[in-house]
């Protein structure tokens, strides 16, 4: 019990995965389901930079003068997920995109009419 | 020189496609794409003369130590799995430029071959690299450039698809990263080599650890290679799409995801660690209920597109199985299977391709009779089909045979039941195609067909690709010696 | 049309600084949190504010279609080029300060070039993609 204490930035990020998991499988609307893909990759990006943290050390921007390597938290995992971070809002870009296409064709946001509605009008 | 081919290859795909974003004129579009691959191809066969030579080509990039820059590892796997891409795209393209027009609008026929560059830069990004983040950064970019080359049609079908497609893709990406990130923290390393040399020496106190990597590896993976239980989004996505982006998506895409698995499981933890976890068992499991589902789904089938890519998810079983084994033998006949399928896939859509445009309907019922019109074109497919069935020579006979051989010497015989249903399964949806094709006569009277007999050039590429899938058989006993992951 | 005029005035004034700042982001990316992506957003930001409060055509005449991508496309171009250069030969003569200090910016190598086209290629794909989205053409 006292490791799920300790590492609580990990035991956050795996909670708050599967309160993103959650709501992009039980929701209909597709919008709700967007938002659900963007908390995961949220929650991945917390679980991988916290891992560079290290207790009593400054952020790594050099202010007046370089302090040696000690002095600065593992700057790896931060600079990594910016490129995570810049693929997540490609990917909600696109998915938005395409649900205004679907808007425009089925006059609705409700995945499971519109899967249902396959079988009648299959151009 | 020679040695900086793998990245000259990607810079050079990636600058054509941005130049080709400036121009509007679509015959300038598709001579500068099909030039560029072509010249990637020539490419491709100098590093493969080099690697044969020397075993292993590994360059970095922005650093010369590892710990901070790029490296990229070449062995001869690599050279020959990146040399028979580059060919079938070149076949694809060859293919597209005639028939693109039927299936695309004009003012969108650029992107297709603007997605296509990136698409085959970041796959041959993801087979070159070993570096576990950059792998990542490829596989994202496949993953998008994918999807734009299937929503290029406008049909509502597609969009569905697309969204499936992205949102699981998105899914699968999300538990690769987690997974990255925790053998980050184990090992602090990012570069498969050094992982795998302090693996090797700590794994047993961290085996729960190891264990929870293992399987998001594999079943991050295993929803973009369409895994068995995982591949729900497969059929609509590869039989929406245009016919020359189907056979790329079916030849080209999925492959390179379980490439990537067999590098982080056999190259980063290694063959010991591996087989002692259970993971190796389950992905045995999932390789054969995919080999007899994904057939079972295909009989049942009525369009003749969804039927292929249906097929694409049983063979994927066959894949898996292989890695599923656990040894050295086990990967290589997965690589042999990688390339031979490649091959055959891509022929199979490109002559649907040509079925349906000449019919003008996509149901399977349509295409009786077709043999009187289409004469050549119905013996290739007639080929690809003896392949997949496994008649000796094709490359299926000798993926199925060699698997076999793999099952026992692992120990395990009544697998070879299972591969040999599967082979039975696959007759059972192939044949009836050739045997109406051939023999069925009840659509001839009075029917009007859509288009003019089909001149040969046209046919030139769909016939490379088959004869080369005839050379990839018969030189079989050579290439399985060279492959090791 | 009376209503608008607090918004245009004070957009006047705002939006020259906000693309300040955004530009500040950019030159600054060495040192400090920001670079290519944030100040790029930051610029493309300002893009459409321009067009919320001034309306399609104004923004049109400055910023055409045309314009855009021609911007896009030889900046990627130019990062393609330069990043090659610069994988293709490590060993080359860049100079390679330990440091930057904050004022000599010209003496870190490629890293300034390579923010500027990031920069710009962000922005302008954030304005694309939300005047398509708000006409409704997607």
């Amino acid at each position: 019990m006292d490791i799920i204490l300790t590492n609580y930035f990990e035991t956050g990020a795996v909670i708050l995965f599967g309160v993103g998991f959650a709501t992009l499988m039980l929701h209909r609307n597709l919008i709700k389901k967007i938002i659900g893909m963007n908390i995961m990759d949220t929650a991945i990006f917390l679980f991988f930079i916290a891992k560079g943290y290290i207790k009593g050390k400054d952020a790594p921007i050099i202010i007046n003068s370089f302090n040696g390597v000690d002095t600065y938290i593992n700057p790896i995992p931060s600079a990594l997920m910016l490129t995570g971070i810049v693929v997540a809002v490609t990917t909600t870009a696109f998915a938005l995109a395409l649900t205004i296409k679907l808007y425009n064709h089925y006059q609705t946001v409700d995945l499971e009419v519109i899967l249902r509605m396959r079988g009648e009008n299959n151009d | 020189m020679i040695n900086y081919i793998p990245i000259i290859n990607i810079l050079i795909l990636i600058l054509f496609s941005f130049v080709m974003m400036l121009i509007r004129k679509n015959n300038i579009v598709k001579f500068i794409s099909l030039a560029s691959n072509i010249f990637i191809f020539l490419l491709s066969i100098l590093l493969v003369k080099k690697v044969l030579i020397e075993e292993v080509i590994t360059l970095s990039i922005g650093n010369p130590s590892n710990l901070l820059g790029i490296e990229f590892y070449v062995g001869k796997s690599e050279a020959l799995v990146a040399l028979v891409f580059t060919f079938v795209m070149v076949m694809i393209l060859w293919y597209s430029k005639f028939n693109l027009e039927k299936e695309v609008e004009e003012n969108r026929l650029s992107f297709f071959y603007i997605l296509i560059n990136i698409l085959l830069a970041s796959l041959l990004g993801v087979i070159y690299t070993n570096d576990l983040f950059n792998s990542y950064v490829f596989i994202e970019v496949s993953t998008l450039s994918a999807c734009g080359i299937i929503i290029l049609k406008d049909k509502k079908e597609n969009i569905k698809a697309t969204v499936k497609y992205l949102i699981m893709s998105t899914i699968g990406s999300g538990l690769v990263l987690m997974a990255i990130a925790y053998i980050y923290s184990i090992t602090g390393h990012l570069n498969i080599s050094n992982i795998h040399e302090i693996i090797i020496n700590n794994y047993q106190f961290h085996r729960n650890a190891v264990l929870i990597i293992l399987g998001l590896f594999t079943v991050g993976l295993g929803i973009k290679s369409a895994v068995f239980p995982l591949h729900s989004w497969l059929p609509d996505a590869h039989s929406s799409a245009p016919t020359p982006a189907s056979a790329a998506l079916s030849a080209l895409v999925i492959k390179v995801y379980v490439f990537m698995l067999m590098k982080v499981l056999f190259r980063m933890f290694s063959y010991e660690i591996v087989n002692s976890f259970i993971i190796m068992d389950i992905i045995l499991l999932l390789g054969s209920m995919g080999m007899i589902f994904g057939s079972i789904m295909a009989i049942m089938q009525k369009e003749l597109k969804r039927m292929v890519a249906y097929s694409s998810v049983a063979q994927m079983g066959y894949i898996v199985f292989g890695i599923g084994l656990g040894t050295v033998s086990g990967t290589a006949i997965a690589i042999y299977h990688i390339i031979g399928h490649a091959v055959t896939k891509s022929s199979l859509f490109l002559i649907s391709g040509l079925f349906i445009k000449k019919t003008g309907s996509k149901k399977i019922e349509d295409l009786k009779g077709i043999g009187r019109e289409m004469p050549f074109t119905l013996a290739l497919f007639t080929l690809g089909a003896f392949s997949m069935v496994g008649i000796p020579i094709l490359p299926g006979f000798i993926s199925k045979w060699y698997l076999s051989l793999s099952c026992i010497e692992v120990g395990r015989v009544p697998l070879i039941l299972i591969i040999l249903a599967s082979s039975l399964l696959n007759l059972l949806y192939y044949f009836p195609i050739v045997i109406n094709g051939y023999f069925g006569n009840e659509n001839l009277q009075g029917k009007i067909y859509k288009s003019k007999k089909i001149p040969f050039v046209r046919l030139l590429p769909i016939f490379l690709l088959v004869l080369s899938m005839i050379v990839i058989g018969g030189m079989s006993y050579n290439l399985i010696g060279l492959f090791s992951i | 049309m009376n209503k608008d005029i607090i918004l245009k005035e004070v957009g006047k004034i705002i939006i020259p600084l906000v693309q300040l700042f955004g530009i500040y982001v950019i030159i600054n990316g060495h040192l400090s949190p920001g670079g290519g992506f944030s100040g790029g957003t930051v610029l493309g930001t300002s893009l459409i504010i321009m067009h919320l409060i001034y309306g399609e055509d104004f923004v049109k005449n400055i910023y055409s279609r045309k314009k855009l991508l021609i911007g896009i496309s030889s900046s990627l171009i130019f990062y393609t080029i330069i990043k090659g250069y610069s994988f293709l030969s490590y060993e080359l003569e860049l100079p390679h300060p330990p440091l930057g200090k904050l004022g000599s910016i010209l003496s870190a190598g490629f890293i300034l070039p390579l923010n500027i086209a990031v920069g710009i290629v962000v922005a302008c794909v954030f304005y694309i993609i939300f005047s398509i989205f708000i006409k409704d053409e997607v």
